[in-house]
């Protein structure tokens, strides 16, 4: 369950203040694969920012009992001048993991991303998608209540997009997902639930299709 | 995924940091390695060679080589240390998207990266010591060995300090550097405070650094003492730097982790 409680978030433009939540209080029930729509710019990636807990609500409070991953996303958490192998290593220390897990974490990585020989070499050699197809590998081998996904699924070869949807297909069934797309047959395959993002309000629907036609509404 | 405890987090974030930080100063090409174990020796030399064409070889009470390496140790781990945690916050950015990562995290592993290096010089230090036969003797060991440990606190309050305004304030990285070469030379480094006429000596006891290196050098040596060392002076300025960081830095965690 994530409550969020009188939450507001705004950013000062040349034009104003613009408000991504107003006084925002909303309750999401647990164990649902949540897909989150809503135009550009509406701040649905804040919002994702917010739920990881790497950026916070000008007022109010989110609560939750669950993990979050960190937002998978296109530019990951990643040092340019180390290698793929010593940036994976580096997140398997930061969640405490022991020399034999992050032995068998490398490993997977390796054979997931299909780095081959990218994967002993510096992080800058790499083209986004393979940065994003190391960050994938990543966060699958990591048991979190909610994985952050933004846009990450659209990214990388058509091969390689099939095969990380089976993946995450394969992962949400011990996991939850919080997708942010604008990709509506993704969104439907994933998520059962949906939220809009929409003039500083938030507003759930218990079914994604119903989320996804009230999406369309305020798009014509 | 199983809770962890935040003492548990720490420890792990800071393993994690360290190595990393660890890697890439060595990874930073040949050069980087060689500059951060040969920059003492060539410091050394340079003010040995000064030293002699000013004042030939007229005999000290203590040996200068001596002197200087000794001062130059504690000079550059505080530099190293305020320098590497004012660049720190901006540097590491891109890890403050794991929510375990708090930013002074990366100040206190920078700094221990720092300490780590700096007894590496000294073990080198004492051993080319050992093996030309200097005379080595140290005075009161416990109080050298305090002086250092205060200097890395006094440096740490600084560093972090500095590395707040480094997110605010654009200039502050540049300034950094000349900041620190015009430290050098009013600190007490390559001479000590009591050698230099009394009108200015009190000048040179306005910096705090240079009642850490009388500290460090006075009672490494016989023939020096502490007797310029105002404790209450330095005391005063780690806590007033120690509070004015902390407190700073706990008002804008927030906006430094989402800046």
């Amino acid at each position: 369950m994530i409550t969020l409680k009188n939450v507001s978030k705004s950013f000062k433009t040349k034009r104003g203040r613009k408000y991504i939540l107003k006084n925002m209080s909303i309750v999401i029930p647990s164990d649902k694969n949540i897909g989150i729509l809503g135009r550009n710019g509406t701040g649905k990636s804040t919002i994702m920012r917010m739920l990881g807990q790497i950026e916070f609500p000008d007022k109010g409070t989110i609560l939750s009992d669950k993990s979050f991953s960190w937002p998978l996303g296109l530019s990951g958490g990643f040092v340019g001048n180390m290698t793929g192998k010593a940036n994976i290593k580096f997140v398997c220390r930061l969640y405490g993991k022991s020399p034999k897990e992050i032995n068998e974490i490398v490993n997977f990585v390796k054979l997931f991303s299909e780095l081959d020989d990218y994967f002993d070499m510096p992080i800058k050699t790499y083209s986004s998608g393979m940065k994003s197809r190391l960050s994938f590998g990543l966060s699958l081998s990591f048991d979190f209540d909610y994985l952050l996904i933004d846009e990450t699924l659209s990214v990388g070869d058509a091969r390689f997009r099939k095969k990380s949807k089976e993946a995450l297909m394969k992962k949400i069934e011990s996991c939850n997902v919080l997708l942010v797309s604008h990709d509506m047959g993704t969104l439907r395959d994933i998520c059962d639930v949906g939220i809009v993002v929409n003039k500083g309000k938030m507003s759930y629907f218990d079914n994604i299709n119903s989320a996804i036609d009230e999406y369309v509404r305020i798009n014509s | 995924m199983v809770k962890r405890s935040s003492f548990k987090i720490f420890l792990a974030v800071q393993n994690a940091l360290f190595l990393r930080e660890l890697s890439m100063r060595f990874s930073s090409g040949r050069m980087g390695i060689f500059w951060t174990f040969f920059e003492p020796f060539f410091q050394i030399l340079i003010f040995v060679l000064i030293k002699l064409l000013l004042f030939g070889s007229e005999e000290n009470s203590f040996d200068f080589a001596i002197f200087l390496a000794l001062n130059f140790t504690a000079f550059n781990l505080f530099k190293n240390i305020v320098v590497k945690s004012t660049a720190s916050f901006k540097a590491n950015k891109a890890l403050f998207l794991y929510k375990q990562v708090k930013p002074i995290d990366t100040i206190i592993a920078r700094s221990m990266v720092e300490v780590f290096i700096t007894s590496i010089i000294i073990v080198i230090f004492l051993s080319l010591g050992f093996y030309f036969d200097f005379d080595m003797n140290i005075e009161d060991l416990s109080m050298v060995t305090f002086g250092f440990v205060w200097l890395i606190l006094f440096s740490l309050a600084l560093g972090v300090f500095m590395a707040v305004l480094n997110v605010f304030v654009d200039s502050i990285g540049k300034l950094i550097n000349f900041f620190m070469t015009a430290l050098m030379f009013s600190s007490a480094v390559f001479y000590s405070v009591d050698i230099l006429p009394i009108d200015i000596q009190g000048w040179i006891m306005y910096n705090p650094l240079s009642h850490f290196m009388e500290i460090i050098h006075g009672f490494y040596f016989d023939s020096l003492d502490d007797h310029l060392v105002s404790y209450d002076y330095i005391l005063a300025w780690t806590l007033s730097l120690l509070y004015i960081g902390l407190w700073l830095y706990i008002k804008l965690e927030k906006r430094i982790i989402s800046s």
